[in-house]
């Protein structure tokens, strides 16, 4: 006894650092039965279609695409078929340009430190890009935002610092502990997952105002 | 006195990236108002006019090219832009309730790009001077399809359209990036 598997879908696509990428997808109903999945692809150009190169790496229901295997500004087309004893299922076809899924691992070793100087006192927010991505050579150029707030406030002020890597804050209460994160994103791609938080408790005799 | 090579280069590639970044958002909104669900990605394979020019697709591909060579690549494509975001500004106005928003992005593209191009005219200029003369581009044949009466054939050539325009104005960011830290901060930037 048993069914066809269900359809099926890919789900995501993701390149951290616009040299390789890996694209996930959720298996349809299994039909009662074992399934097996292959995943097939086509670049922009070409005819002939490929079987996924690396379905291991990514761990399960994934294909990863190393860089001999990536890529950019040429479309990718996949679908994915689900075969059981009974029968097989593809997807729907997929399209993806790897220029438009880069999304960076979050930035690194965000530190708060107050310092005081002869021409203010501030909070000096430094960190580091993810580790993951060649900004030395250009290939991969990153923005970055903060977001801060009181421990326990609710409202984060968000911050665009565009390629810096460090940012100085002026205003803020004295006595206050206070919670930040950062992240990046590469070009118009996606924004990464936030930092880690990073905490400081500032000095009540501080003079942090405008 | 004579502006630096390495200022040459810090305006370009703040302009390349203010116009990948109109470009994406023109195509994010012009797909999300008028092509949803109509499955013009599929189409728009393999239909860029810029496609005859050879250019870099990966990280090795882009390091290994000469930069004379990466740089003519890169006026070639800007040169290629020229007439289809003439008439890009134009014909865009013609789209049933097309947005202001849409409207002035395509004018603004227009014009930065032509600024961009004069920009690196004047970079290939200080690196190459011997290059200028060679005008290889890509001709634009899409002119008719954006005039077309049925609506679907027309409104899949603006998205084809606005579709290369996003990835070739990435792709000119992305090399100028690259030959900025090449030539100017010696591959560290």
């Amino acid at each position: 006894s048993g069914q066809p598997p269900g359809k099926p879908e890919l789900i995501r696509c993701r390149s951290p650092e616009k040299e390789t990428f890996t694209c996930w997808w959720k298996p349809g109903s299994d039909g009662g039965l074992p399934n097996n999945y292959i995943f097939f692809y086509n670049k922009e150009g070409e005819d002939e279609f490929h079987e996924c190169p690396d379905y291991t790496t990514a761990g399960p229901n994934s294909c990863y695409f190393s860089k001999k295997h990536t890529s950019i500004w040429r479309t990718y087309n996949f679908t994915i078929k689900a075969m059981n004893e009974i029968g097989s299922t593809a997807s729907d076809s997929y399209y993806v340009d790897v220029a438009n899924i880069v999304q960076p691992d979050p930035p690194e070793n965000l530190s708060l430190e107050f310092e005081k100087k002869v021409y203010g006192e501030y909070l000096l927010l430094k960190w580091s890009p993810p580790l993951l991505g060649d900004l030395r050579s250009g290939w991969l150029t990153l923005d970055y935002e903060l977001r801060i707030k009181p421990e326990e406030g609710q409202v984060w002020e968000k911050i665009f610092v565009g390629h810096r890597t460090t940012y100085k804050m002026y205003s803020l209460n004295p006595g206050e502990r206070y919670v930040a994160q950062v992240r990046c994103r590469s070009d118009h791609g996606l924004w990464s997952d936030w930092s880690p938080k990073s905490y400081i408790k500032l000095q009540k005799d501080v003079r942090v105002k405008d | 006195c004579q502006v630096s090579l390495g200022d040459l280069f810090d305006r370009a590639v703040k302009l390349s990236h203010y116009i990948h970044s109109l470009s994406a958002e023109i195509f994010n909104e012009f797909d999300e108002r008028y092509t949803q669900g109509r499955g013009f990605i599929a189409k728009a394979v393999n239909s860029c006019h810029t496609s005859s020019l050879t250019t870099p697709e990966d990280k090795e591909q882009a390091q290994q090219i000469h930069h004379e060579d990466l740089l003519n690549l890169v006026l070639s494509v800007l040169r290629s832009w020229n007439d289809p975001l003439l008439h890009l500004a134009s014909e865009v106005r013609r789209i049933k309730e097309a947005p202001d928003t849409i409207l002035w992005k395509a004018v603004e593209i227009e014009a930065q790009n032509k600024r961009l191009l004069e920009g690196m005219e004047r970079i290939v200029g200080r690196v190459h001077p011997s290059d200028l003369g060679n005008e290889v581009y890509s001709r634009w044949p899409g002119l008719p399809s954006l005039q077309l009466a049925d609506e679907d054939s027309r409104l899949f050539a603006f998205y084809n359209l606005l579709h290369c325009l996003r990835r070739d104005s990435n792709k000119i960011d992305n090399y100028l990036k690259l030959l900025k830290c090449r030539l100017i901060h010696d591959s560290n930037c």
